[in-house]
Formats: C-alpha cells, structure tokens, sequence
C-alpha cells in the first residue's frame, strides 16, 4: 500500500509504541489483566497501575490526581461537566456561559440543557477566534453556575486565555471547565494553578489509544453522575475500570513533552505555513500569536476544499473539523471566524504531530501546491465569491 | 465521501479543462452558478455547420461536479449543436455514481450548457456570424 503522509493530529494520532507497550501488558492471562477493583493480589496490581497512571496524568497538567476520574473520553468528560454540574445545582441558579466555537460534544449538551430549563449564553469570539475575559465578565449573571471554554479550538488551533477567564469566574464565584483535549501534554496546562474547576482530558490527540480520556475535578464541587454503577470513579462514574487504556494514557502522559515537542512542532508548523503562504491566494485562519503548535488552518482560496483533498490521496488531512468532514455546511467554526461559506468550503487543516518531519512538510507543500495551481487554474474564470 | 474510479479519472483529466482563449471562429460560452451550492461552471464551445467542433469548461466545485463537467465536455464535442439541450445531467449522475444530494450541482452544469446552447443559436443559427468574439449567457441561482 503508498504510504499516505498523516497530517491530521488534531483528529487523532497514532499510538506511540512505548504506550502500546505498556498497554499490552496489561492484557493477555500472563499479565496485569484483573479488575483494579478486586481485594485480591492480581486486583491489587492492577489498581497499582491505575493509580500510577492518575498520577501521571495529573503530574502533566498540575492537578492533584485523586481529582482525576477516568472515563471514556472528552466527549463523555464535556458531557459530565456540563450536565453534571447544571443538574447539581438549584433550580434557582441555572445559567450556562460557553462560546460559539466549542466542540460539539459542548454545544450539543448546551442545547440539551436548553431543552431542560436552563439559559445559556453563547459568546462570540472576534475574526481570529478569541474570546476576552471582559465576554465572560458581562455575561456571568446571579444565576450562573458555569462558564466553559476550550483551553485549544480544534479547527483553527487559537489558544484561549484561560488564566485570566479563571481569574474572572472565580472573582464572581462561579464554576470554570475547561475542554484541554487538543492543549493538555501539548503547550503548558496548569489546572491548580490558573484556578480551573473542571478539566476534561484524553488520550488519543497525544499518541495516547481512543477511548479513554479523564475529567479532572476540584474538590469540594458536586456533580450529578450520567453513569450510574458500584464503586463509581471519585463518585462520579460507575463501571469496570479499564485497565490497559487507563495505562495506556498514563504513558502517554508521562511521554508529552509541550516544551520540547512543542517548540519542534511550531517550527514546522511555521515552514509550513510560509510554504503555503508563498503559493499566494492562501490566508491562515486563527490567532497566529495565540496558536497551538500542532494545528494549522488556511485557507485556499478559489478552490473547494472538498477538491483539494480528494486531489490529495497521499496525504491524510481535515476539511474543517474531523467530526464534519461528510458533511456539506460549511464549519460553523469558520464562519464564527466571519469567513464566507465558500472561503470556509476552500479551509484545509494541517494537524502536526510527534511522528511529523521537515520532509513531509517539505512533500506536503509540493503536492498541495500542485493541486492548489491545478485547481484553481480551472476555475480561473469564476466569480470573486469563489474566492471572498 | 466516497468516489466511483469514473468520478476520480474525470476528476484528473485535464482535458478540455480551461477556458477557450485565443480559439478563432464562433466561441459562444454560457456559464451557471449557485453560490448556496459552492458550484460554478462555464463551457466554452467553437461550432462550424451545426457541429461542436470544440467543447472547453471552467469549473468551481466538489469533486463530482469537477468529474461530470468534464464528462459532459467530452460528450459532447463532436455532436451537433442541438446535444447542448440534450445533455441530461441525471444520465451523467448515474453513470458517475453521484449521489442523489448532490443532483442540483449537476443541475448548474445543464443550465449552463442550455445558456450555451442558446447562445449559439443567436449567432451561428439565428443572427449570423461573431467573427470570434465570445459571447456569454449566465445563468445564476
């Protein structure tokens, strides 16, 4: 088979082969395969395992790990914290503040939250896809229990300024979650430090396996459970602990290195960009000083970005967001930006990640730069809203 | 999004891609756009004594209507001028496997092959001669 050159990170990545390693031996009858919950010796030296990852994920993201519990993902951590932390509280108090560029997995339990009672405010972030602390000031109310902002956008890789949105919920005395699936082992993430009530991680945007991520939270705050089960984690998720994942993302944790391998990936990020940028007719989409080094969004513009990517067959990349790559709308992400659907429709996303080198950065802006002139060559005739 | 080997093989094909620059004779063009759809399209034909000598496209668009614009090219070049009407962007969708949302793009490239269809009736056909000059009809949505 050609190898294909995988430029989508931002979606998943590959398992490191030290965390494979770690993973399997937590399977197979000759090793740590028992129930972390069981008295015996074999459930102990599971349980072992599990509370040495705990604390390796907490160690990567300063917080303090009997405040971790592990669940299925960041989708099933937004869920809980959203859900959780609404459901929790009076029916006096119930008013959610997010923004319009969340993940879905936030948006879509704001609108069922919205279909329960509660008001929320969706708040717009400006062309480079920032949202201020002065937004979540004057949109914390009497009844607001929660703000939540992602630490990292997806699409578009702006990093919020979630020390300062912290210091804000916590000056008017209401919850912060935060969803660091794309920041945490990526830049620096400092959940007890900055002040952060809720933080949901994973494992697999980290060379860490699918189906595992954690919700950190702070002591002292209550939240109504979605899983109900014996010995629920920190009294928040019933069912069997799974053993090999919850290793799996530990290793994956103690592995991420945002100093080192942030400064790398931000350099390549950068000859990416100047590459594309040097094509002409190409914008870069996102804060470019407020960027996480893994992720760049352009925009090719005068061409659908549905074209380019099937042109691409050799390189594995995002039109918009992975979640909405089959479908034909354009990302409400982008067009939150104030970027037109046809200008959203041209967007492509260049996920770096630990197994990307110069040189496919270097092969990455011959072929794209090919197919971009290709492209565009056939539609030179097209109206200006092709391309504006 | 998956594509049929017909879809991708069109999609590459750069033939009869482009526009018709520099071309002497009657080059009547008619082009269609609908910007809700992300397509637009542009053909460009030279006729002599009622037959499409030559057939050139210009497209916008996903990779089904880049494929079925350049299969409706081929077509057609060749063919007498009355198979601008003719050309049925439903034929074309089922034997691209295009799948049925994505109808109304095909849909833009009928309408502007009709416009050129039109076009070329004024002048070859009906009011004589464009001694070279490119006449276009738009349609848009």
């Amino acid at each position: 088979m050609r190898r294909i050159l995988y430029f989508d990170n931002a979606a998943t990545t590959p398992v490191d082969p030290r965390v494979v390693e770690a993973m399997v031996a937590c399977l197979g009858p000759e090793h740590d395969f028992a129930n972390p919950a069981s008295a015996h010796a074999l459930g102990t030296r599971a349980r072992q395992l599990v509370e040495r990852a705990r604390a390796a994920v907490g160690a990567r993201v300063n917080a303090p790990p009997a405040r971790i519990a592990f669940m299925s993902g960041a989708t099933e951590a937004n869920n809980l914290a959203l859900k959780g932390a609404l459901r929790a509280r009076g029916a006096e108090r119930k008013h959610l503040v997010t923004t319009r560029i969340e993940h879905k997995s936030i948006l879509e339990s704001a609108r069922t939250l919205e279909r329960d009672g509660v008001a929320v405010t969706y708040l717009e972030c400006d062309a480079q896809g920032n949202v201020t602390p002065e937004q979540v000031d004057a949109a914390i109310t009497e009844a607001t229990v929660l703000v939540s902002v992602m630490h990292v956008n997806n699409e578009v890789g702006v990093i919020e300024n979630i020390p300062e949105i912290a210091r804000v919920c916590r000056a008017r005395g209401v919850l912060l979650h935060v969803d660091a699936a794309q920041s945490a082992g990526k830049i620096p993430l400092d959940v007890a430090g900055w002040g952060i009530d809720l933080c949901s991680l994973t494992a697999h945007k980290i060379n860490g396996p699918k189906g595992i991520g954690a919700l950190y939270v702070r002591s002292g705050i209550a939240l109504a459970p979605l899983v109900d089960g014996g010995e629920p984690e920190i009294g928040l998720r019933g069912g069997t602990l799974a053993t090999h994942q919850i290793v799996g993302m530990g290793r994956a944790f103690e592995l991420a290195d945002p100093d080192v391998e942030g400064t790398r990936l931000a350099q390549l990020r950068e000859e990416l960009w100047l590459g594309l940028e040097a094509l002409g007719g190409v914008t870069r989409n996102g804060n470019p000083k407020r960027c996480a080094p893994h992720i760049l969004s352009v925009s090719l513009r005068g061409v659908d970005g549905a074209s380019l990517l099937f042109a691409l067959p050799d390189i594995a990349l995002s039109q918009g967001s992975a979640c909405n790559s089959s479908v034909p709308e354009p990302s409400y992400v982008l067009t939150a930006l104030g970027l037109s659907d046809a200008v959203a429709q041209s967007t492509l996303r260049f996920g770096l990640g630990r197994f990307t080198e110069s040189a496919d950065v270097a092969y990455a802006l011959e072929r794209v730069g090919a197919e971009f002139n290709r492209l565009r060559a056939l539609a030179r005739g097209a109206p200006a809203w092709c391309s504006s | 999004m998956d594509y049929s080997s017909e879809v991708a093989q069109r999609f590459r094909s750069s033939q009869r891609a482009g526009a018709l620059a520099g071309e002497t004779g009657s080059i009547v063009c008619g082009e269609a756009e609908d910007r809700s759809l992300n397509v637009w399209v542009r053909f460009c034909v030279r006729a002599h004594g009622g037959r499409l000598q030559k057939v050139q496209y210009e497209v916008f668009g996903c990779p089904h209507t880049i494929a079925a614009a350049a299969a409706a090219a081929e077509w057609l070049e060749g063919r007498d001028a009355g198979a601008l009407n003719a050309w049925d962007a439903h034929v074309t969708a089922r034997a691209l496997e295009v799948p049925t949302e994505k109808l109304g793009k095909l849909l833009r490239i009928e309408d502007a092959l009709r416009a050129c269809g039109r076009e070329l009736k004024k002048t070859e056909f009906g009011d004589g001669s464009t001694n070279g000059s490119i006449v276009d009809a738009k349609r848009s949505r």
